[in-house]
């Protein structure tokens, strides 16, 4: 979306964008812009800020006031002698070109933008691990490729979070993401995620998937030991509220893992891939230590 | 002052190197190889316990390497100064720590104690404070050298002559500088001077006597002439039997032949 009042730079960027492939929607009113974006979101958006009061600087404040469209990318047309006294706190852009515009310049930002949000635009705060819609998208693309999706979580991880307190419980989560992501990557590489709370996914090449859930269990295992004093260690469990709300002993912390093959002939949708490893994750629960179970139907 | 960059041996980044390249680095052999080196080892430990990434607490080699991962820390390892070997001092604490790491295990297996791998630790890094001095202060250190064997100091009361403070304390903030736990900045910090440590005494008692059986066997250069005496205090904490610190002696002996030829292969 191209936001400006200068009519001819509006036609000019228009037909230089087309010619790169992008689709341009140019709006000259400002008053106009709030609503085409909660209409229909654009994926970046260029702001011409050189007519200075027409409201511009408040729009993209009150947009980043909305955490929904807070992750749009925006780039300010400004002019030379405007840059330096810029108030960038009052007006939260990504990135600024001077004008007059020169061409391969806004296109080489324009990309370097859509490229940064689409790595970082919904990780994770605690892991700073990609979340849901990556997520989704990530298992989408491996569906039919001989990839398999693990599904992750702790076991007795709220009891852990109550009897600790959540900053404990953030750093165990810290943990397991930071172990899951090494040893995704020292097994030469593939896909972390982090759904949310205790919950990670990740995709690797099938004939590495046992060996990423072996060494994933191997090191929390060794991790969890720094997370208990000795004599809960010895003991094996701690006293807290189990899921139905009674004291119970509670187990030192481990991990489940579900892992489903991407290209088994019955799972047809990326969503029937969760659903069977979050079936698979749970039947690893019962085990009371750290385990993962393979999904191995076939046809 | 920059101590982020303390300097460790080139034969320790050579050999990190050369695992790095076969691409398939495993993190025991990496922590083989790291845990060998004092100044390494503090700055892994200071990496994983900063404050950007979340985790507190983190006090052996291993689980640092393994939250941290391989890229960091062979990037971290590369990134190392050397030491410049003019004389074979450098070498000389390097085999101390080493030799002082490998005694503290021992002594904690021995005892049955509860992390032997952090006591392990502590052993290994109890002397940065040396390294630090000698990076800082080349003219004290040399005066250092000269006061211990003319005048038959310790190393810790020439540094207090020349320096207003000693090793110990310079590691207790180094340690503290770099969060290091208190399971491990506590032996760095009263390892001369085990009645004032305070939630550690037993960790701190393990590396004091690791450190006067290492000086005691002639192992690598600590920097003193003088063997010093176990404190009481270090006695009554780890109860030694006569027959358990005869076998320590023993099995100490045998390791140290280990570690001079781990040692050897490094400095190959």
């Amino acid at each position: 979306m191209l936001v400006t009042t200068d009519a001819s730079l509006a036609t000019h960027a228009q037909v230089r964008l087309l010619s790169k492939g992008y689709l341009v929607v140019c709006i000259t009113r400002s008053d106009e812009v709030l609503n085409t974006v909660y209409d229909d979101p654009p994926d970046m958006m260029v702001v011409d800020l050189s007519t200075g009061n027409d409201g511009s600087a408040e729009m993209i404040a009150s947009l980043r006031g909305d955490s929904f469209f807070s992750a749009i990318p925006i780039i300010g047309l400004v002019k030379p002698c405007d840059a330096g006294a810029f108030e960038w706190e009052n007006c939260p852009l990504d990135d600024f070109i001077q004008l007059p515009l020169d061409y391969n310049e806004l296109f080489c930002r324009i990309s370097l933008a859509l490229f940064r949000i689409k790595r970082i635009f919904d990780n994770n705060p605690l892991t700073r691990l990609p979340g849901n819609t990556s997520i989704q998208r990530a298992i989408e693309e491996s569906m039919g490729k001989p990839l398999a999706v693990c599904y992750l979580d702790i076991n007795c991880f709220k009891p852990y979070n109550d009897v600790y307190g959540f900053g404990r419980g953030d750093e165990v989560i810290r943990m397991l993401g930071r172990i899951i992501f090494n040893a995704v990557r020292e097994s030469g590489g593939g896909f972390c995620g982090h759904v949310g709370g205790d919950d990670f996914v990740a995709i690797v090449p099938m004939e590495r998937a046992e060996v990423v859930c072996q060494t994933v269990i191997a090191y929390f295992d060794r991790i969890v030991l720094d997370l208990f004093d000795e004599e809960t260690k010895a003991r094996g469990y701690y006293n807290g509220i189990n899921r139905k709300g009674a004291m119970d002993q509670i187990p030192l912390l481990s991990v489940s893992i579900g892992v489903v093959p991407t290209d088994s002939p019955h799972l047809r949708h990326a969503a029937k891939v969760a659903e069977v490893a979050a079936d698979l994750k749970a039947q690893a629960k019962d085990s009371k230590k750290s385990c993962y179970i393979m999904d191995r139907r076939r046809g | 002052m920059d101590t982020r960059t303390l300097p460790t041996l080139p034969g320790v980044i050579l050999k990190l190197n050369e695992l790095s390249e076969s691409n398939r680095a495993s993190v025991q052999e990496m922590a083989r190889i790291v845990t060998s080196d004092q100044a390494l080892s503090a700055r892994i430990l200071r990496l994983a316990n900063s404050p950007s990434y979340g985790f507190y607490r983190v006090s052996t080699i291993s689980n640092a390497m393994i939250l941290l991962g391989v890229n960091v820390v062979k990037s971290l390892a590369l990134s190392s100064s050397f030491f410049e070997i003019m004389e074979n001092d450098s070498v000389g604490l390097w085999e101390h720590s080493l030799g002082v790491g490998a005694a503290a295990n021992l002594i904690a297996g021995k005892l049955k104690l509860p992390e032997s791998e952090e006591i392990a630790t502590a052993g290994l890094l109890h002397d940065i404070g040396k390294v630090v001095i000698s990076l800082k202060c080349r003219d004290a250190e040399s005066r250092i050298r000269s006061a211990v064997r003319e005048k038959q100091l310790f190393s810790r009361e020439a540094e207090q002559e020349m320096l207003d403070t000693d090793h110990a304390e310079v590691g207790a903030w180094l340690a503290k500088c770099w969060f290091l736990p208190d399971k491990l900045s506590e032996p760095i910090a009263f390892h001369h001077d085990v009645s004032r440590a305070m939630n550690h005494r037993v960790k701190t008692a393990v590396v004091h006597l690791a450190d006067v059986l290492i000086k005691a066997s002639g192992f690598g250069n600590g920097g003193d002439c003088l063997v010093p005496l176990i404190q009481q205090e270090a006695w009554d904490l780890l109860r030694l039997t006569d027959q358990q610190l005869a076998e320590l002696v023993d099995e100490l002996e045998d390791k140290l032949i280990e570690v001079k030829c781990f040692s050897q292969e490094m400095q190959a």
